[in-house]
């Protein structure tokens, strides 16, 4: 009896005891690290750098938002009547602070910057080797492109008012700053300030090979991508001759080239990443794993998959000679909507292994930003000689502009927007140009907003509301 | 560690006393006449001394005495009984009832087993026999209606389908608001575990004859014993367990079949010439309104797209549904020995919806046993195994949803193609060109779930001492559920995929371990003391296995596993799991039998809570005056009992809360060119902990006329503070919110209860039953005081949290037939521009009153009861599908009848239907969400009518053995009256009001057989 009597009690306090420890209640999380042990490696730095750029990738981002309404605001494309009902409030100018898109595009970029920045603050800790040197120049670059991005978005352009309100500077991640932070925008100034620098910084510690920790490829930014971003951002600054002078450094050094006519369209079919720095110069990639599915831009664009609601200007169709390659980029009919012009460069929606990558920055662009940085520092030489460059290129009938002065700066501008539609950009020539947008006659269901007044406030979106409600040290643009 | 020391202490001492124990034991237990039912807290003393002890739960006690003496057993409502104490075993005592109709009521919840009479808080114990056979699939239903204040709803006629129940009102606003269940003393994972499947209920797995008791605990005195998860009410079910005695056989035996209950006229869909009639009256209007669109080209090319022209037709609503079958076996097995007892039972219940595609069917096993190892030592033992196959169609705007083809489908697309096959043709005005044929759907598609559920508990009781008890108990709740989705790659979902497979697998290992002493003396005379102190530590680890392949072979329909697919498209797996650990301890006195105090503590701590607030300290207070005690008491002889009670405390919520929610963590999965990749993007709140819910409670419970007549009526405060909420923060941290305690919310109200035996004569018993539950809900505080929009709802300071905020249709202009709304609240001005009319807070979606009516009849063998539900002061609402179902802005989908019939057509015509125009009147948005898409949710329900013979003393059965012969018809929702003629569906949709085209819900008409040997 006494035997039995023991067990029990064994029995009893056994049970009692087995699970009292302090450990029990901590739970780990399956597919999550708490954040401040999260990058103790370089390869948990290179892991942080996939995740900064798979933010960026988002359709809220760089994956759909920005592309089609930097184009839309402008004068490259509008929605087609036949529509699932996305972005009509671009071409009608009617967004508020309570519209998604300015929302998703703020959120979006700044959730980008929180993850550069965590790659910043856990890098610095981490020594000077290649691979730590590269993926941190990777997240500086990151940061600086979402800044300037931002910059473009929500606040009037440098060129207009230096001193005007830019956006809030965050340079730290969230979990050494606290969640509850209010802070205030920054002015144009100190944000160009720091987007410069941190470019100047990736650029002075990326190794030129780049590194054996990841691939080498479009897919990720190189060490001269660093001075391509920088020459857009000096040229949206204004800052011609920084402007030319780092465009000069990735045409000279950056070994980047243009490809012949002949495989302009093989280029732009190809989704996948290369190695060969055959005009890309940065892409977000896109994969079968990885991808916007039906939020992605190929099915907002392509005619021949889903929902293909924006379609091209007549005029701009137009602008493009019958010899000029970039022509056949733009699809004529459409299975569901007849003969409308539609957008050929992101065709990979229906490709069950691959889908398209979206282009950040391109050769072309940097070649013609050194046109322009020359053109505008007096030196029409050059900078003909760089424009023609790359619009003999794509037609290799034309004989070459010949104009100089404001001529030639009007055909910088024009041949940017033959070369760079539908990749984001031209909307921001107008604005950091303070030009007005006017939309050209369009036949059919074009939108019914002519065009847009440099005076007018929405040529800047309104800071979100929900920024605005949490956030009471933010000042709303004017207008909204 | 303090706690561990105590335990430790306790032991020790437990042992050393024990040694000390010299005297002879006399050991015993004693048990409720009439149901064999254990008493708990009986008086058992020495006749001629002072020296007595109380029963425990089990009923069961042990006193130091010697042969010869008298034991009195003394118990409130029971008459005393006294016996001598042999020279060998003391037989079991029952005692019996004195002559009061209600019989005594036992409370277990999982830490004490107590008598009612003594309990502080308020509960409601429903017996398991009153809800046997009956044709539901989860007990929660049979609930509907007979427990004040919990408000139970079936959204859906899906066979299976998780349960709404809501106990004095929605409780939170960003955490669940749904009750804690425990099951023979387990705290389960409830709910809908499913991933892919409609919706399932957990709760589908327990077999209702298998069902002892279910208690509902409401107050903080019944429910801060559990903690940070007790403030939304807890449901305690209790197995049978055996009794001593003859084995006891039984076999019950149901079958009959499902009826659909239809829309009501308001809401039935047109049939085919109605709806020929009004899409042709719709062009002309959209011709006449607009020539330049609606040209005689347009026209013409939109009636033949309609299909119109071909003259054939099927009508919708009787394709998808169907008369189902409704079936159930159980077996049962109660009996055993003073020492082991043993309830054991096998069941099969099937019910087919009247839905198609849409079915149940369920196997489950029970087997619990007690067995008592010496005197001192018992074990308790109890496995429930169920397994439950279902089938569940989408809901919603799915066009895999066949009850939304009654309504997205015309009457001209055909079901079936000439030679009877089905109609799979996507082009053609008269087939399935972007929606699909759900006959097809039914035959050839799968939304299965097959969820295998253990439930497992052992228990070992030991009486230390005659005052001092240990328990020590563990249990396994095992959930797992096989879940499969196919879509075909003929039509539908997954023709674009060439058939589309899905695969999920989930696991929940959920264990509980529960050690506690509890100790009961009579510390002076007629002084009773009880304490209880435990320590609990429970794990719950979910695993879940994910797969998806495109590409089934396109002819051969029978091949649906996914092994048999071309192309993998995903697989995963992961885990999610969640831990508590807690110290409790329960304390009381009764003085008397007329004042009873109780006190309960519970520290818990969780880890899905913030590492700063992991930890948390719930209490309650009670007292209870047992007026009917007292000595005046008796001078009168209106009352026949007496109870005022009274509690407050403080109990915690946190449910819905992630797992991980509270940790800043950087989580892997942000892929990038085929490699890792890793993002920060759980901001987490280290501070993130329970909502409280401070609740005060007080109750009277009085009976007339030896209890025939009796009341019980509680009033009660749940002021909810910390409530957990996502509150915006600055975007520029990379997160746009982050969840917080911040808040503040209050349900008040009042219950009441009546039950009654207005006849009682030799052959003929009347009872009836009555109770209404009045609830009252108002939002305190919000983040920055500030309103918030919720879909149709607007959370608002002083409001009720499901307020809607809405537009107040104004009728129809007679003169031209447009919509018209109120500009504002003042309802004075209305404008005929959707947008110019502002929003007010008006009408509740959840009920203001709610209860149930039943009444018993018994003449001889012969029996009838009816159960009313009723459900008063709401609005339901079609803010899903409203739009589509009643003006033309969708003319390509079927109409709601009323508005058919109601139509504006003529000038002068006063009317709340506009004009029909297949361009939309009002811009399009006359049917835009306004009030008129509100209706009143008020109801009244027969839930149940049964009528049934009871064989008794016939000789013939006797002969065979069968002790008990009982036939019986039942049917259920045989009869709905509601008071809004407008209404389109039925009116049972939650406390959110909103309907969403699911399964339709059923009568049944069943004919059982209950056999006994």
């Amino acid at each position: 009896m006494k035997i039995k009597r023991l067990i029990y009690l064994l029995l009893a306090g056994a049970t009692v005891m087995s699970s009292c420890k302090k450990e029990f209640l901590d739970e780990k999380p399956p597919t999550a690290v708490p954040v401040a042990d999260a990058i103790k490696t370089e390869n948990d730095l290179a892991d942080a750098v996939n995740g900064m750029y798979n933010a960026m990738r988002s359709s809220s981002f760089y994956g759909r938002d920005i592309p089609v309404i930097v184009d839309e605001l402008a004068d490259v494309t509008y929605i087609s009547g036949t529509n699932s009902g996305r972005y009509l409030a671009y071409q009608n100018y009617s967004y508020i602070a309570g519209t998604a898109e300015p929302a998703n595009i703020w959120g979006q970029g700044y959730f980008t910057i929180l993850q550069a920045n965590r790659i910043i603050y856990a890098a610095n800790g981490m020594g000077n080797t290649n691979n730590v040197n590269q993926l941190k120049g990777e997240a500086y670059i990151v940061r600086a492109t979402c800044y300037l991005e931002m910059l473009n978005f929500f606040a009037q352009p440098y060129t207009v008012n230096p001193a005007a309100d830019g956006v809030p500077l965050i340079t730290a991640p969230t979990n050494i700053i606290g969640p509850f932070v209010k802070p205030s925008r920054a002015t144009s100034t100190a944000v160009y300030a720091k987007i410069i620098s941190d470019l100047d910084s990736a650029f002075a510690i990326m190794p030129t090979a780049g590194t054996a920790l990841h691939a080498t490829n479009s897919e990720y930014l190189a060490k001269y991508a660093a001075k391509a971003i920088q020459s857009r951002a000096y040229l949206y600054k204004g800052d011609y001759a920084n402007a030319r002078d780092a465009a000069l450094a990735v045409v000279t050094s950056g070994g980047y080239t243009l490809t012949p006519s002949t495989g302009y369209l093989a280029y732009w079919a190809n989704p996948a990443a290369q190695s060969t720095k055959v005009e890309t110069i940065f892409e977000l990639a896109l994969n079968s794993a990885t991808n916007n599915g039906t939020n992605g831009l190929d099915n907002f664009y392509w005619q021949n998959a889903g929902y293909g609601d924006a379609l091209v200007y007549t005029d701009l169709y137009n602008s493009y000679s019958a010899t000029d390659i970039r022509k056949s980029l733009i699809t004529t009919t459409s299975p569901t909507r007849g003969a409308v012009l539609g957008i050929g460069k992101y065709t990979a929606f229906n490709n069950a292994s691959e889908k398209d990558d979206i282009k950040v920055i391109r050769y072309a662009e940097v070649l013609l930003t050194l046109a322009e940085g020359y053109a505008r520092t007096s030196n029409d030489v050059l900078g003909l000689q760089y424009l023609n460059q790359v619009a003999k290129q794509r037609d290799p009938s034309f004989v070459g502009y010949v104009s100089t002065g404001a001529a030639l700066l009007t055909d910088i501008l024009n041949e940017r927007k033959k070369e760079l539609a539908f990749e984001g950009l031209r909307y921001f020539d107008l604005t950091r140009l303070n030009l007005q947008v006017v939309r050209p006659v369009q036949a059919g269901t074009a939108p019914t907003a002519a065009g847009l007044a440099v005076t007018d406030a929405k040529r800047i979106f309104p800071i979100p509301q929900g920024e605005i409600d949490a956030n009471p040290n933010i000042k709303q643009n004017p207008g909204y | 560690m303090k706690q561990k020391l105590l335990i430790i202490l306790l032991l020790g001492f437990a042992v050393l006393t024990n040694a000390f124990a010299q005297d002879r034991k006399i050991t015993g237990r004693v048990l409720s006449a009439d149901d064999s039912q254990p008493l708990p807290g009986v008086s058992v003393k020495i006749k001629g001394t002072t020296k007595g002890v109380l029963t425990d739960g089990d009923g069961n006690f042990a006193i130091s005495a010697a042969t010869g003496q008298t034991l009195i057993f003394s118990f409130i409502g029971y008459s005393e009984h006294s016996a001598v104490v042999p020279a060998g075993n003391l037989p079991v005592i029952k005692l019996t009832t004195n002559n009061k109709l209600l019989s005594e009521v036992v409370v277990t919840d999982g830490y004490t087993t107590q008598s009612k009479k003594f309990r502080t808080g308020a509960s409601t114990t429903i017996a398991g026999v009153e809800n046997e056979n009956k044709p539901f699939s989860s007990p929660l239903q049979a609930l509907q209606g007979e427990v004040p204040g919990l408000n139970v709803v079936m959204q859906s006629g899906q066979p299976g389908a998780n349960v709404q129940v809501r106990l004095r009102g929605i409780s939170s606003i960003g955490a669940g608001s749904n009750p804690l269940y425990v099951i023979d003393g387990m705290i389960i994972n409830a709910g809908d575990l499913s991933r892919l499947t409609t919706s399932t209920n957990v709760l589908s797995g327990i077999n209702e004859n298998d069902i002892e008791s279910i208690t509902v605990l409401k107050d903080a005195s019944e429910t801060a014993i559990y903690g940070s998860r007790g403030a939304n009410g807890v449901i305690v079910i209790n197995t049978k367990r055996g009794k001593a005695g003859k084995t006891q056989v039984r076999l019950d035996i149901e079958a009959g079949n499902t009826k659909n209950i239809n829309p009501p006229t308001a809401g039935r869909p047109l049939t085919a010439d109605e709806w020929k009639t009004l899409f042709i009256e719709g062009e002309n209007n959209a011709a006449a309104d607009f020539p330049a669109t609606y040209t005689p080209a347009r026209v013409a090319s939109d009636i033949a797209g309609a299909g119109l022209s071909g003259g054939l037709s099927n009508d919708w609503l009787k394709l998808v549904t169907r008369t189902g079958q409704q079936q159930q076996y159980n077996v049962s097995i109660n009996g055993g020995t003073e020492a082991t007892r043993v309830f054991s039972s096998v069941g099969y219940y099937k019910q087919e919806a009247t839905t198609i595609a849409s079915n149940l069917k369920r196997y489950t096993g029970q087997f619990n046993v007690d067995h008592s190892i010496s005197k001192k030592v018992g074990l308790s033992a109890n496995i429930n195994f169920s397994n439950i196959n279902q089938n569940t169609p989408s809901n919603g705007g799915a066009f895999a949803n066949p009850n939304g083809g009654i309504w997205f489908l015309t009457p001209y697309q055909l079901a079936y193609n000439p030679d009877g096959s089905f109609n799979t043709s996507r082009s053609g005005n008269t087939n399935f060109n972007s929606n699909y044929n759900p006959l097809f759907l039914a035959a050839n598609d799968k939304k299965y779930d097959s969820q295998t559920r253990i439930l497992t508990a052992l228990s070992l009781k030991w009486n230390i001492l005659d005052n001092l008890k240990f328990t020590s108990f563990g249990s396994i709740d095992y959930n797992l559920l096989e879940e499969q989705r196919f879509d075909n790659p003929t039509l539908g979902d997954g023709r674009s995929a060439f058939g589309r497979g899905y695969d999920d697998y989930s696991r929940f290992f959920n264990w509980l371990t529960r050690n506690q002493f509890e100790y009961r003396t009579e510390l002076i005379s007629d002084l009773r003391f009880n304490a209880t102190a435990g320590y609990e530590a429970q794990r719950s680890q979910s695993y879940f296995i994910t797969a998806q392949s495109n590409g089934y072979p396109a002819t051969q329909p029978l091949l649906t596993a996914s092994a048999a697919a071309s192309t993998p498209i995903a697989g995963s797996g992961t885990f999610s799991n969640y831990a508590f650990d807690s110290f409790y301890g329960i304390g009381g006195f009764v003085y008397r039998g007329r004042y009873s105090l109780t006190a309960t503590f519970r520290r818990d701590g969780s880890s899905v809570f913030g590492t700063t607030k992991q930890f948390g300290n719930f209490y309650s207070v009670g007292g209870a005056w047992n007026i009917d005690q007292e000595n005046f008491f008796n001078k009168q002889h209106i009352l026949s009992s007496a109870k005022l009670r009274g509690s407050y405390g403080t109990v915690g919520n946190a449910q819905g809360l992630g797992n991980y929610q509270a940790r800043a963590t950087a989580g892997y999965g942000s892929n990038y060119a085929g490699a890792n990749g890793q993002n920060y993007n759980t901001v987490g709140n280290p501070e993130l902990t329970w909502e409280s819910q401070k609740k005060t409670d007080i109750g009277v419970d009085f009976g007339f006329l030896h209890d025939r007549l009796s009341f019980s009526v509680d009033y009660y405060r749940n002021n909810i503070d910390n409530l957990i909420q996502t509150a915006q923060i600055s975007r520029t941290t990379g997160f746009s919110g982050i969840t917080q305690n911040i808040g503040a919310m209050i349900n008040k109200g009042v219950e009441a209860s009546i039950k009654g035996v207005p006849v009682r004569t030799k052959d003929f018993l009347w009872t009836t039953s009555f109770n209404i539950a009045l609830n009252q809900n108002r939002v305190l505080s919000l983040i920055n005081h500030a309103p918030v929009a919720s879909s149709t709802f607007q959370f608002r300071e002083g409001m009720d949290l499901n307020t809607y905020f809405v537009r107040l249709y104004a009728g129809v202009d007679p003169a031209n037939g447009n919509a018209l709304w109120y500009t504002d609240g003042t309802r004075t001005a209305t404008t005929s521009v959707y947008g110019n009319a502002t929003r007010v807070n008006q009408y509740q979606a959840d009920p203001k009153a709610f209860g149930g009516f039943s009444n018993t009849f018994n003449y001889k063998g012969f029996n009838l009861t009816a159960e009313l539900y009723y459900n008063f002061g709401n609005m339901v609402n079609d803010a899903n599908w409203g739009f589509y179902l009643n003006d033309g802005s969708a003319p390509i989908s079927n109409k709601y009848y009323y508005d058919y019939a109601h139509r504006w057509t003529t000038p002068g015509q006063v009317t709340d239907v506009p004009k029909y125009s297949n361009a939309g009147v009002n811009a399009g948005q006359s049917s835009n969400f306004s009030t008129r898409l509100l209706y009143y949710g008020d109801y009244l329900r027969l839930k149940n009518l049964v009528v049934g013979y009871e064989f008794k003393n016939i000789n013939v059965l006797k002969k065979w053995g069968i002790s008990r012969l009982y036939l019986y018809g039942r049917g259920t929702n045989l009869w709905t009256k509601t008071y809004d003629s407008r209404l389109p569906f039925d009116p049972e949709q939650g406390t959110g009001g909103l309907a969403n085209l699911d399964v339709f819900q059923a009568k049944t008409f069943t004919i059982g057989l209950n056999v006994g040997f």
